[in-house]
């Protein structure tokens, strides 16, 4: 374009601009920002190219390639103006569809986003959630403009606000603005920026004066400013020529790190043309302003960031910080008044300047005026840059924009402020976002990068990553900095492996706050957070890796080993069965599930799988090895005899009886361990039959009953006698068992009493407790259910109680009413599709009100419809009843469950301690009641748990039984258990690729189903199940060496490894 | 990074005249140290020790002030790079969701830790901070070419890729690939020439002049092929003068390439618009502007 010469020049040529006829055409924007680009946006700007020529639509449609819009998860995207229809993830042969529709004004119906509440297609960008809650000034521009040119920007209003402030002829007018909007600095620091500006102007300009744009984003995780440097370049040109302007600068520097190739490339674009325009340089509009701005690629410090520093590096030199004051707008570059402003802070100069100070700061807060953009990003669903008012609270980015967890865990904190920021437990997502409310809960407001952890986060390896971040950035001037980010890097580094005790922790707090308070610059001060914030929050976390060896989150490797064996809350060595399939070895795997596990035929059905959830080959991007299904593989073919357990003998002389309550996983698996060690134990089971809530819960289509009777009578040895039919509290008592000459007992009843809901009706006939009605069923073959049914719940027993009564005769129809969402259900998820391919309904966000009735019988229930509320601690969403939303359900039969608690009646009124829950409170380390000799495990303890959770619990109890008998302590160091014995990994050439799908489960026909108590799941084939066997990842290979290469590797061997449990 | 890859293909033994070039040119333009390295950085792939020797005398520093601010900056090198640069994030976004476990990965499969060559100098393999794709993490840029959401079992194919450099597309198979007929700016005059065929179509000819040489440049009409035939050997790199076969007009644009800064050469598209192509060889700068306004 033409040199613009003059005021009156610029705005004829807006004015000729705005007359464009071309501007009332559909426009395609596509988002091609890195991220775009990364997302493959070049792809669909070819195919809309294509399709514009092919279909000859230039005169029709425009295309415009635009910078990052900030919904990056769902890259590439499609945006159509003016409708503002948005297609989310386009794929390149779908394009022309898209063009095509624009051209007529249409929108493709198919390929619009769904709201994944209503299953509605979003009609419109704004309608998204994920840009509901936001408040765009700054971001909104990046879809209006091609960054490349500079007539889109005009377009706007670009360069706009420069010409007020120039026709203002005042710069301390300029200046005024800037204060009155309360702008505080984007960059983390929050400096007010009109303050700033007043203090350069007040400084004379003889030898120079100039303005620094901060665009060396150093912080991991934040990318606001590159977004902005990508797609809006000449905001921050008209900004930095707005300030320049107020403050009498002479020069203006863009440091922008090298890592942002397409942001120099804009930018330099930007200045370019801004220069060939007449809008920078000499003699600006013909108004005798000059100003002109420079880049200076950074060449990677984060150091850089203090303000100081940043100048030693524009003037060429070492980034290191020095001493202030004097302030750089006393003496910045070349010792001449300096004022640095970050990317975001320039991009908001324009804004303020069009609508005036005082309109700016009526957003956000009063002592934080304006939006700030975050990038959220992390285990959160949408992830982007989201721009909102200060004030915000956290809960409201995470669950409302953020729309919560993207995986199975659930949210445990936010990181703001990168690596001199903190963390943020999700208890206090309450927080309103300003720069003092997060100073004070110990984080800092930083540039805006809000990284959202879930339970698989560690945060010992969170501050260990940090601090690896910051010794190697440290710039090494200070030497509390430079050793002492060091050395908390290596105190992080042993508590990782479980080495320390307590008082590491009171050293590591201790020398953070000694490098806090003793080093010179920003990075020394703040390198502490990261560490003292997590300790602050997450203490538990630290002594978990300390005291237990243990680190929760399953990240840190020495400690975790393999992630499958490490998620077995009885430590089953899954990579080694999987490895020994692979490789056809069948009788050794089945000795290393059976190892861990006295249970493996009922674990290979019914085991909620913790490994698969950790498994390396899902959470990694892919699918889970099917373990489970291999473990059915193997305990279907291998004889159980062929497993030898290893029996001791107790001391002369000494003959000890315990008694255990309760035949169910967790009372058999304490049984079977004692009876290895030399006791003599009597389990006592009230029902006729042995196994506890397998069998009185489990329906026989999940669980054959003959498998499992084989498994009981395998544990039941020379030292286990088992009496049924036998009631503590009835048949028997606490003491009498003592007295009897028992040393300990096992308490070990579960939870078989369903919780009911507490409304009117419930012992009406026809209404069933979910427990009650599966008991009747699976003892005493009693089919109680009739016509239409309807089970209230989501957890297991409601599934289970679901899929029993659709296979009785008469049963018409099974609905399941659950108060939220599918998502939220906590039943197994195959357990929830086999209902469905079933028959049974699923009816979601309902709560029942009342049970009707008529003539004095169940006539069926009254509901009311739920919507998702606000998010509870767990991160799940609350229902809360619509009003007027009720409706009735005609029901013949009514099954019931909100959860299982145990039948603690008589125990509590021997005297042993009850929560608030109705469960057995025991000492978590030693499972130890509150009465001598007494001990507790699985559900009884627990509420209604999983089946190997219960195994754990037996298996602890017999450890600590014999500990407490034999007079040990009960305390004894932590176990870490890493993979030991090497398996090559299975050669024969044809390497599987790992992109493999998981194998799916086969199952007999869904029409045989409904009719008959068949085992609905079948085998593996010895092919599939080696071919899915081979996807695995083989993390144990990290640990283990070849025997021929053994001794060479020394890194493992101080790692102390015991036995089992 | 564009501009990366194109210096980085080969590795150039270190030239003394070249280098002084180097500083003269950023010390005109007040470029500083930092400018200076940089520069000579992007030209050899590293800063060869006679370079910063060079440097040291030029700019009248002592070497150890000049090897300070080589070493204080993670974006310096001091030992050539490989052919390949394989780059993975270590943001905080990507680290959570796994990036550290994927940076294992790459090491085990070229089989040496970050900062470091494979033997064959085929590959360097880098973590960095921050690449600024946070929301995609993990990120792993490989020549410059971005992959996102990356797991463990797209490493070998990434590696793979990087090493074959981007994939020469099949025109018969990529619907990106499509024609453009193209036309001079300023006679213009139409540029095809169906008797020398390049991916199967009629190509475009343009008059090539190189360091006194010329020749016709045919160029593939396909956009986005970069497929091209030409009597002219020009190295890798260099820069050549494009003018119109039947006007002789040269073809310069106003704007130079955004990726290496050569000039550029301006087409008129049938039905409006404009084609750009870079006339560094090599460069594969290309954009397709339907509207033609920024010409």
């Amino acid at each position: 374009m033409d040199r613009l010469t003059s005021l009156d020049a610029f705005k004829a040529f807006t004015a000729r601009l705005a007359m464009d006829p071309g501007r009332a055409l559909p426009v395609i924007v596509i988002s091609a920002g890195t991220c775009g680009r990364a997302g493959g946006a070049n792809d669909l700007i070819k195919m809309a190219q294509r399709t514009i020529l092919e279909d000859n639509l230039t005169h029709r449609l425009r295309l415009r390639v635009t910078g990052c819009h900030g919904f990056c998860e769902t890259e590439p995207s499609l945006l159509v103006e003016p409708n503002r229809t948005f297609y989310p993830k386009i794929q390149p042969q779908d394009v022309a569809r898209v063009v095509r529709a624009a051209a007529r004004r249409e929108a493709v119906g198919d390929l619009l986003p769904v709201d994944p509440r209503s299953g509605k297609p979003i009609e419109t960008q704004e309608d998204l959630p994920f840009y509901q809650r936001q408040h765009r000034s700054v971001m909104a521009r990046n879809e209006k403009v091609d960054p490349r040119r500079i007539t889109d920007y005009l377009a706007i209003g670009g360069y706009g606000s420069l010409i007020r402030a120039l026709e203002k002829r005042d710069p301390a007018w300029v200046v005024g603005e800037v204060k009155a909007s309360g702008l505080r600095g984007r960059g983390g620091a929050g400096f007010p920026t009109g303050r700033k500006w007043e203090m350069l102007a007040a400084r004379s300009a003889d030898k120079g004066k100039y303005l620094i744009c901060n665009a060396d984003e150093g912080d991991p995780g934040a990318y606001m400013d590159r977004s902005v440097l990508e797609g809006n370049p000449h905001s921050i040109v008209e900004g930095m020529l707005i300030g320049a302007y107020a403050t009498g600068a002479t020069a203006g520097v863009v440091y922008v790190r090298n890592e942002y190739p397409l942001a120099i490339q804009h930018l330099t674009l930007a200045l370019d043309q801004a220069r060939e325009a007449g809008l920078l340089g000499e003699d600006i509009l013909g108004t005798g302003f000059s100003f002109d701005i420079r880049i200076v690629k950074g060449a990677g410090a984060f150091v850089c960031g203090e303000e100081t520093a940043l100048i030693r590096s524009v003037e060429g030199e070492m980034g290191e910080p020095r001493q202030r004051p004097p302030f750089p707008v006393e003496r910045g570059i070349g010792g001449r008044p300096t004022a640095i402003n970050n990317v975001e802070t320039w991009a908001n100069i324009p804004l303020i300047i069009q609508e005036g100070g005082a309109a700016y700061a009526k957003t956000g807060t009063a002592s934080s005026a304006g939006t700030k953009i975050f990038s959220l990003v992390g285990k959160v669903k949408n992830t982007g840059l989201v721009e909102v008012p200060m004030g915000m609270t956290i809960k409201e980015i995470v669950f409302d924009i953020g729309d919560g967890s993207r995986t199975r865990e659930k949210i445990k904190a936010v990181q703001t402020g990168g690596p001199s920021g903190g963390c943020i437990p999700v208890d206090q997502f309450d927080l309103p976002i300003d720069y003092d409310s997060l100073t004070k809960a110990g984080s800092i407001m930083g540039s805006g990068g809000m990284i959202v952890m879930d339970e698989a986060t560690c945060m010992v390896d969170l501050a260990k990553y940090f601090m690896t971040f910051l010794k190697d950035e440290s710039c090494g001037k200070c030497f509390t900095c430079r050793k002492g980010t060091q050395r908390m890097y290596e105190i992080l580094d042993d508590i990782s492996k479980g080495k320390g005790t307590r008082e590491t922790l009171d050293l590591l707090k201790e020398l953070a706050e000694a490098v806090k308070d003793t080093t010179m610059c920003g990075l020394g001060q703040t390198a502490a957070n990261p560490v003292l914030s997590t300790l602050r929050y997450f203490r538990e976390e630290y002594l978990a890796h300390l005291e237990e060896g243990r680190c929760p989150a399953g990240v840190c490797k020495d400690l975790v080993g393999a992630p499958c064996q490490a998620a077995c809350p009885i430590g089953t060595e899954a990579w080694k069965y999987v490895a020994h399939i692979a490789r056809g070895e069948y009788e050794e795997a089945y000795r290393t599930i059976r190892e861990a596990n006295p249970f493996p035929s009922v674990c290979a059905r019914v085991c909620s799988h913790p490994c698969e959830y950790k498994c390396r080959a899902g959470t990694t991007g892919g699918e889970a090895i099917a373990i489970r299904a291999l473990k059915r593989f193997i305990t279907d073919r291998i004889d159980p005899s062929i497993y030898k357990p290893v029996r001791s003998a107790l001391p002369p002389g000494m003959d000890a009886r315990i008694a255990v309550i309760g035949s169910g996983p967790a009372g058999m698996t304490a049984a079977h361990y004692l009876s290895l060690k030399g006791y003599k134990v009597t389990v006592f089971e009230k029902v006729s039959q042995p196994g506890g809530m397998l069998t009185t819960g489990i329906p026989s289509y999940r669980m054959p009953r003959e498998t499992l009777q084989k498994e009981i009578a395998c544990l039941l040895d020379q030292n286990v006698t088992l009496r049924l039919n036998t009631e503590l509290g009835k048949d028997i008592t606490l003491d009498g068992l003592q007295k009897e000459g028992y040393k300990a007992v096992f308490l070990a009843m579960g939870a078989h009493k369903s919780k009911l809901l507490n409304i009117e009706g419930e012992d009406l006939d026809g209404v069933y407790p979910a427990l009650e009605f599966l008991q009747a069923f699976n003892l005493r073959g009693e089919k109680l259910a009739k016509r239409r049914v309807g089970v209230i719940g989501g957890g297991d027993s409601a599934v289970d109680a679901a899929r029993v009564a659709l296979r009785q005769p008469g049963v018409e129809s099974v609905t399941i009413l659950y108060r939220r969402t599918r998502q939220e259900m906590p039943a197994l998820q195959h357990e929830i599709d086999a209902a469905l391919e079933e028959g049974v309904k699923l009816v979601t966000l309902v709560a029942p009100v009342r049970i009707t009735t008529e003539n004095g019988k169940l006539a069926g229930v009254e509901c009311i419809q739920n919507r998702l509320g606000d998010v509870d601690r767990n991160g799940r969403r609350n229902p809360v009843p619509i009003p007027g939303s009720e409706y009735a359900i005609p029901l013949d039969t009514l099954i019931v469950t909100i959860g299982d608690i145990p039948d603690v009646e008589y125990i509590a009124s021997m005297g042993i301690a009850v929560d608030q829950w109705g469960t057995l409170l025991v000492d978590k380390g030693t499972l130890l009641t509150n009465k001598p000799g007494v001990f507790a495990g699985g559900d009884v303890i627990t509420g209604p748990n999983t089946v190997v959770a219960a195994i754990a619990a037996g298996k602890k109890a017999a450890t600590m039984i014999d500990r407490y008998v034999r007079g040990e302590p009960f305390k004894q160091p932590p176990t870490i258990r890493l993979p030991e014995v090497y398996l090559a990994p299975p050669e024969e050439g044809e390497e599987v690729q790992p992109q493999e799908a998981r194998i799916a489960l086969p199952t007999i026909p869904v029409t045989e189903r409904r009719v008959s108590l068949k085992e609905v799941e079948l085998t593996l084939g010895e092919a599939d199940a080696r071919r899915e066997a081979r996807r695995c990842m083989r993390c144990d290979l990290e640990f283990t060496r070849p025997p021929a290469e053994q001794g060479k590797n020394t890194e493992r061997t101080e790692h102390p490894s015991h036995g089992s449990v | 990074m564009a501009k990366v890859v194109v210096a980085s293909k080969a590795l150039k033994p270190f030239d003394p005249a070249q280098a002084a070039k180097v500083i003269e040119s950023q010390t005109r333009d007040h470029g500083g140290l930092i400018s200076i390295l940089e520069e000579i950085q992007l030209h050899y792939g590293y800063l060869p020790e006679g370079a910063l020797r060079l440097v040291a005398e030029k700019t009248g520093r002592d070497l150890v002030d000049v090897y300070g601010v080589a070493t204080f900056y993670r974006f310096f090198s001091l030992k050539p790079r490989g052919e390949h640069q394989i780059s993975c994030c270590l943001g905080t976004a990507c680290h959570v969701r796994g990036g550290a476990l994927l940076a294992e990965e790459f090491q085990r499969q070229l089989g040496v830790k970050p900062g470091e060559n494979t033997p064959d100098g085929k590959f360097s393999l880098e973590t960095v901070a921050c690449l600024g794709a946070c929301a995609l993490g993990p990120i792993v840029v490989g020549d410059g070419h971005y992959y996102s959401n990356v797991n463990s079992s797209r490493v070998k194919a990434i590696i793979q890729e990087t090493l074959e450099g981007l994939k020469r597309k099949d025109p018969a198979a990529d619907e990106s690939l499509f024609p453009l007929t193209l036309h001079c700016p300023h006679c213009n005059h139409g540029l095809l020439d169906p008797d020398t065929p390049v991916d199967r179509q009629p190509s475009v000819r343009l008059l090539l002049a190189h360091q006194g040489r010329q020749g016709f440049l045919h160029l593939s009409r396909l956009y986005g092929s970069h497929g091209h035939s030409t009597q002219v050997e020009v190295p890798a790199g260099e820069v050549t003068d494009l003018y119109c076969p039947h006007c002789q007009a040269l073809l310069n644009a106003p704007d130079d390439c955004p990726a290496c800064g050569a000039a550029r050469v301006a087409l008129l598209l049938a039905g409006g618009g404009v084609f750009q192509v870079c006339s560094r060889r090599g460069c594969l700068e290309q954009t397709l502007d339907l509207d033609g306004r920024s010409f």
